[in-house]
């Protein structure tokens, strides 16, 4: 990786992190009005469950009813992972074992199949082209070439260029557009357990 | 109407958001991916499939208005992310998804991957609707009128005695036993019970409370709580603060409220936010106290008296957002012969349709009974000719789905399934033994 190109990653990566840090102040200067009547459940185990088996397919009707997309999201979400692993490697690339490389290539490509199928869904299902923006399309083609790039670049040195230039423009895109869902998951996730927790329904505390 | 006016109402609307924005809010508001795995988690969708029904569409309306006020790419380019300036057009067009095609049952939360508190987001935009006017009138009636008799109680007082003496006397003669009191007023009683307006909430806990020994003293008040419905915390807490005032003043253990979801989650849950604290008394479910008696053998039950089989309908309030799955589920074992589970239920249970106040607003009659069309569908394949539940609301629109879609059931609470056992028990008892067999 040439020196301008680690400038843009980094400045990239610090609009992102710039950004999302805009995201945290504004959410945390908001009010914070904790539940105050007697809890029946446990909050605590109810965020344990909220991030643990919460999670799961079979926790919920919605993803035991469509497993197929609850799998394409689980699959476009760990290729991101790797995607964003690979381009915080790609400086030390030579030290990366073969296996490494096939493994994120391998995830990578997997994540765009699944986001670009994803996004084959949303342009031809009425219901989620009628929820759509044109951020939720922009947001997922994105991150789909980015990933495409990224199977590309840890297959062989030719994707590496696109794999930056989309690495970067998805860093800067994370605060800016719909994907910066996968900051607000933590605080959905969290308020989802404490609600649900404290009342006794989730978390395997039961109702007093 | 003109510019200034609009700006006032707009301006009024977007304050009463603003208001409620705290972080839950803004979580709720900014996590949704639009991926409409929510759709079929809905009752209103899964009966009439539309896309307007999807819960992420209809939150949809109210985060579109966030983004013009809050998001820097919503503010620049607004058509990018799907971000609108409010007028009043839309004003008037989240009327019909905020309070008739929302019922606040939470059942696409539980169902969505992120856990999206549409409820949250459906209760600001009623917040706004009340605040500009645009509350259904019937809401607004009732809860002020709720208000109003908090504020003239000793107007009340007299006549409201005259009318429980009356009741006294009816339940002495169901029970057969004229030593049954209705007490009001009771200094010192352990039991504040809130009923609703009508005898059929205060009759059978008469009863149940009288054979349980119970010491307890009525409620001049409903327990019914319009303001909550309205998403106006202000008119929400004046209701509430009439039953805290009147447990206090008793120095009640606790305030058991009759067979009612969302007073349930008025009193249990929300009150203490509004009033800044917990009380210092118990709130709790006629349905936990039942199950309590059950399970201590307070009651003599005999489930024979309820010889049918019978369905349970999970109040979201109750089960759902309250956690009051097992105790409904305990006092059926007791009272009835057969108690058959409808399929899904507990917190996976759909909403009956007529949640969120949606069953006191007449004009929307249609709205819920097409709403109501998954309830019925799961009444039928439960196959039981009995349907129990722990809500009013619920009960006034499982009745109104038997009539609508010709379901020949019968809709009961759960406290005349407890009597009926009761009363077939203490007989059973009363009757000597050769006369009996």
């Amino acid at each position: 990786m040439t020196p301008a190109w680690a400038i843009i990653l980094l400045g990239a990566l610090a609009v992102s992190v710039w950004g999302l840090w805009g995201h945290l102040r504004r959410t945390l200067a908001r009010p914070w009005r904790p539940e105050l009547s007697r809890a029946a459940g446990s909050p605590g185990r109810g965020v344990i469950y909220a991030f643990t088996w919460g999670m799961a397919p079979w926790a919920k009707e919605s993803t035991r009813l469509h497993l197929l997309a609850y799998l394409r999201g689980v699959v476009f979400h760990v290729g991101i992972a790797a995607g964003l692993a690979g381009l915080a490697l790609i400086p030390w690339r030579a030290a990366v074992p073969a296996a490494g490389e096939g493994a994120i290539a391998v995830a990578a490509a997997a994540g765009a199949v699944a986001g670009w199928g994803g996004l084959l869904v949303r342009v031809t299902e009425h219901n989620l082209r009628a929820v759509s923006t044109p951020d939720d399309l922009f947001s997922v083609a994105l991150v789909s070439a980015f990933l495409s790039a990224g199977a590309g670049a840890w297959w062989g040195p030719r994707w590496t260029a696109p794999y930056l230039a989309l690495g970067a423009l998805t860093l800067v895109a994370i605060p800016l557009t719909k994907i910066r869902h996968c900051f607000y998951f933590f605080f959905s996730r969290y308020f989802f357990g404490l609600f649900y927790g404290r009342r006794g329904v989730v978390g395997g505390v039961q109702h007093e | 109407m003109s510019e200034t006016v609009r700006t006032e109402t707009i301006n009024t609307a977007l304050g009463a958001l603003e208001r409620v924005l705290d972080r839950r809010l803004v979580a709720a508001l900014e996590v949704c991916a639009r991926c409409g795995i929510c759709a079929e988690a809905c009752h209103v969708y899964a009966s009439d499939p539309r896309p307007e029904h999807v819960p992420a569409a209809r939150a949809e309306r109210v985060r579109a208005v966030y983004r013009r006020q809050h998001d820097p790419l919503g503010k620049l380019f607004p058509w990018l992310v799907g971000a609108k300036d409010l007028t009043e057009p839309d004003l008037d067009a989240l009327a019909e998804p905020a309070f008739a095609s929302c019922t606040l049952c939470r059942r696409c939360t539980i169902n969505c991957p992120f856990g999206v508190d549409t409820a949250l987001i459906m209760r600001a935009a009623r917040a706004m609707l009340t605040a500009t006017d645009r509350a259904p009138e019937m809401l607004v009636m009732l809860a002020d009128a709720a208000i109003a008799r908090g504020e003239h109680a000793e107007e009340f007082r007299e006549i409201y005695r005259e009318i429980v003496a009356g009741l006294e006397h009816e339940a002495q003669e169901r029970l057969g036993d004229p030593t049954l009191r209705i007490p009001l007023d009771q200094q010192g009683a352990e039991i504040l019970y809130v009923g609703l307006s009508g005898a059929h909430t205060i009759l059978p806990a008469a009863i149940i409370f009288h054979e349980a020994n119970a010491s307890w003293t009525l409620s001049m008040f409903e327990a019914s709580n319009y303001g909550l419905f309205l998403g106006d915390p202000a008119r929400a807490k004046a209701i509430a603060r009439r039953i805290v005032d009147e447990a206090v003043r008793l120095g009640v253990k606790e305030v058991v409220l009759t067979e009612c979801g969302h007073a349930y989650a008025a009193l249990r849950w929300e009150a203490p936010n509004w009033f800044g604290g917990e009380f210092p008394f118990k709130v709790r479910s006629i349905v936990e106290v039942l199950a309590d008696y059950v399970r201590d053998g307070r009651l003599a039950l005999d489930p024979t008296a309820n010889p049918e089989p019978v369905t349970y309908h999970d109040s979201c309030n109750l089960a759902r957002n309250g956690g009051l799955i097992e105790a409904p589920r305990i006092v059926l074992r007791a009272a009835v012969q057969n108690f058959v589970e409808m399929n899904p239920h507990g917190k996976e249970n759909f909403c009956c349709g007529g949640g969120g106040g949606l069953v006191a607003i007449p004009e929307w009659f249609e709205t819920r009974m097409r709403a109501g069309r998954k309830k019925a569908e799961q009444i039928r394949a439960a196959g039981a000719p009995v349907v129990a539940t722990s809500c009013e609301n619920c009960n006034l629109q499982l009745t109104d789905l038997n009539g609508y879609y010709d379901l020949n059931v019968q809709v009961v609470g759960l406290m005349e399934l407890v009597v009926n056992a009761l009363l077939k028990a203490r007989r059973r008892h009363a009757v000597p033994l050769p006369e009996a067999a």
